[in-house]
């Protein structure tokens, strides 16, 4: 085993060079002030008190974060009856209906964006509406797969047992089924929310240019206005969200995993 | 998008036919009947060129590759900024095509050459009236040879609006709320407060913290009563095949665009208010760290050919920089078209001019307009 472990090296020297080196120019930028010059570095919170002194930035990301937990609250109310019938059924069904979940995911995601565009138009629905209609559509085969690993893991004498034991369906559902389901529940709340809460490009093509978001908001700084440090600051205030809402997830899933071995 | 590209080959098979007809007025210069070998010539033979996005003829790179034995990177941006952010982060290419007040920011910022003027002998073709604009960004015109030139109005559905009403109110028909929703503005700072400034009677180019603040003001108050879609090239989408439901009837256009549209649908229609508008030009440059100045030069000199300047032109719809086809598309193809000649001379229209500072500010008014 241990001659296995020099086989991580390639990736920690990929990480090191892809991850942690822009990692830190983007902290670096956030807290320094715009110049031309590379090698004099000015330090400051200016960026991040621009950004929280005027409401209009709090208030982006807001929506944002808005945008995220309704999306995969709504991929979680769709996705888990989807993926409770999926996992009744026999197992060649269900071979299908994985197939014709991950179907789609064959193709890019930005054509399928765009497709929805072509479509939408036809309706008078609002750009949020739009959005939101987009998000769920794009997001939802991550949140099925998930619930639906957890509960075809699920042993088939645990349910029988509880029936044994005088729980009803309603009572086996709840304190079988469900606590053990929950942790796919938590990952694909993290295969959601996450790139839900930075996604930029499906609010820009079906929101009308309307519904500006935070991930929005980074591309222009840095694109449009060549404002990187403020960019930067966004960036880093974004990754420090994401961060904390990995550990609340991590911190769920601790939880759930205690409870199976109870 | 199919769909533009296959009227694009027919709009330059169409004028292959026009062209056969009249071979004797376009007659093309020495040079370019003349095969050269990039390779013995310039000492290299591959040529990167930037330049916007559905911005050049069919047949215009692989004529220029024939004529030089040379191979022609050619690359695609969707805004000076984002050309300006590559190019800053290393990239390097021997001929750009940026917009009038991003050459002005090149040249301010020593990122440029200068043009070999000896190797570009069809200068002589240019328009003098896109050289008078050129003047404004650069004074000793030699840095920069123009390319496309045009302004910025609005497109209207002749159907659902009153010409006379367009005329009448200008840019602040795009306000009225009576085309709540049927309003298509261009998501661009630059030209969004280019027509606050226009509507309100001040200069685009205004430093003035009151004018912008009222120009602010006036943008917030149309985000408010007529609820536009921001957007950029869908433009030409929306308003050439109109959609039943979410139809729009008035849109913020770039002339050549609006040429385009008008050509494709005959019920739209373009007018430049008379508050004045921006005026602009697309110019061909080559930076510092070109790795073949000397084929771009010849590049640069073969894009001012007749044959290669009408093939952009009316591929595109943009007007030319040469003068001679401006004169026979205006007459010819795009004859009624009058979005393909835009207007000059005019004093109220101006040319954008850099401002770093402005653009940081506008920049962030901009986007509290679009997020209220």
């Amino acid at each position: 085993m241990k001659s296995f472990s020099k086989m991580v090296y390639p990736y920690v020297l990929w990480a090191l060079i892809m991850i942690v080196v822009p990692m830190m120019m983007l902290v670096l930028y956030a807290f320094t002030v715009k110049g031309n010059a590379v090698l004099t570095f000015q330090f400051t919170f200016d960026n991040f008190i621009r950004f929280f002194s005027d409401p209009v930035f709090p208030g982006v990301l807001w929506r944002s974060l808005k945008l995220a937990v309704i999306t995969t609250l709504i991929c979680i109310g769709v996705g888990y009856p989807t993926a409770y019938v999926m996992a009744k059924l026999k197992p060649n069904s269900q071979a299908v209906m994985v197939l014709l979940i991950t179907l789609p995911m064959w193709i890019n995601m930005l054509v399928r964006t765009y497709a929805w565009r072509g479509i939408l138009a036809r309706f008078a629905l609002s750009g949020e509406a739009k959005v939101y209609v987009g998000m769920v559509y794009n997001f939802l085969p991550f949140m099925i797969l998930q619930i639906y690993t957890s509960l075809s893991k699920i042993d088939p004498n645990l349910i029988t047992a509880a029936h044994d034991l005088g729980a009803n369906n309603r009572e086996t559902f709840k304190r079988v089924i469900l606590p053990l389901s929950l942790s796919g529940v938590v990952s694909g709340i993290t295969l959601v929310f996450l790139p839900a809460v930075s996604s930029f490009f499906i609010p820009k093509l079906l929101g009308g240019g309307q519904y500006v978001l935070i991930g929005n908001l980074i591309e222009d700084y840095f694109i449009t206005t060549g404002d990187w440090n403020f960019g930067s600051a966004i960036s880093l205030i974004m990754a420090v969200i994401i961060l904390i809402s990995m550990y609340v997830t991590r911190k769920l899933d601790r939880y759930t995993a205690q409870g199976d071995d109870d | 998008m199919e769909i533009k590209k296959i009227l694009q080959i027919t709009a330059a098979l169409s004028a292959a036919i026009t062209l056969t007809g009249c071979s004797g007025s376009g007659a093309p210069a020495d040079s370019e009947t003349e095969a050269v070998d990039a390779k013995e010539q310039f000492g290299c033979n591959v040529l990167n060129v930037y330049n916007w996005g559905e911005y050049v003829g069919e047949e215009v790179i692989p004529n220029f590759e024939k004529l030089y034995n040379a191979k022609v990177n050619y690359d695609m941006f969707d805004s000076n900024e984002s050309m300006y952010t590559k190019l800053l982060g290393g990239s390097s290419y021997d001929v750009l095509v940026p917009s009038d007040y991003m050459i002005e920011r090149l040249i301010k910022e020593n990122l440029l050459q200068e043009l070999d003027m000896d190797a570009i002998t069809n200068i002589d073709v240019l328009d003098p009236e896109v050289v008078e604009m050129q003047k404004v960004y650069d004074p000793d015109l030699n840095y920069s040879v123009p390319y496309f030139r045009g302004s910025v109005g609005i497109v209207y559905n002749t159907e659902h609006v009153d010409p006379a009403e367009v005329e009448e109110k200008g840019w602040e028909i795009l306000r009225d709320p009576k085309y709540k929703g049927r309003v298509f503005m261009y998501d661009s700072q630059r030209d969004a407060f280019m027509i606050a400034f226009k509507a309100l009677g001040y200069s685009m180019n205004t430093e003035n913290e009151e004018e912008i603040q009222a120009a602010y003001e006036w943008l917030r108050e149309l985000h408010a009563t007529v609820d536009p879609a921001y957007g950029t090239d869908e433009v030409i989408d929306t308003m050439i095949y109109p959609d039943p439901v979410n139809y729009k009837d008035l849109a913020v256009v770039y002339s050549g665009d609006a040429a385009y549209i008008m050509y494709e649908n005959e019920n739209m229609a373009y007018y430049e208010p008379e508050q004045g508008t921006n005026i602009w030009s697309d110019g061909m440059v080559i930076p510092k760290n070109a790795s073949c100045p000397g084929l771009a030069n010849a590049f640069i000199n073969y894009i001012l050919t007749y044959d290669a300047s009408y093939d952009n032109s009316i591929t595109v719809g943009y007007t030319s920089g040469n003068k001679e086809v401006k004169d026979d598309i205006a007459s010819g193809e795009y004859d009624g078209i009058d979005a393909y000649v835009p207007r000059s001379g005019y004093e109220k229209d101006e040319v954008f001019r850099y401002n770093d500072v402005l653009v940081q500010k506008l920049s962030d008014l901009w986007n509290k307009v679009k997020i209220d």
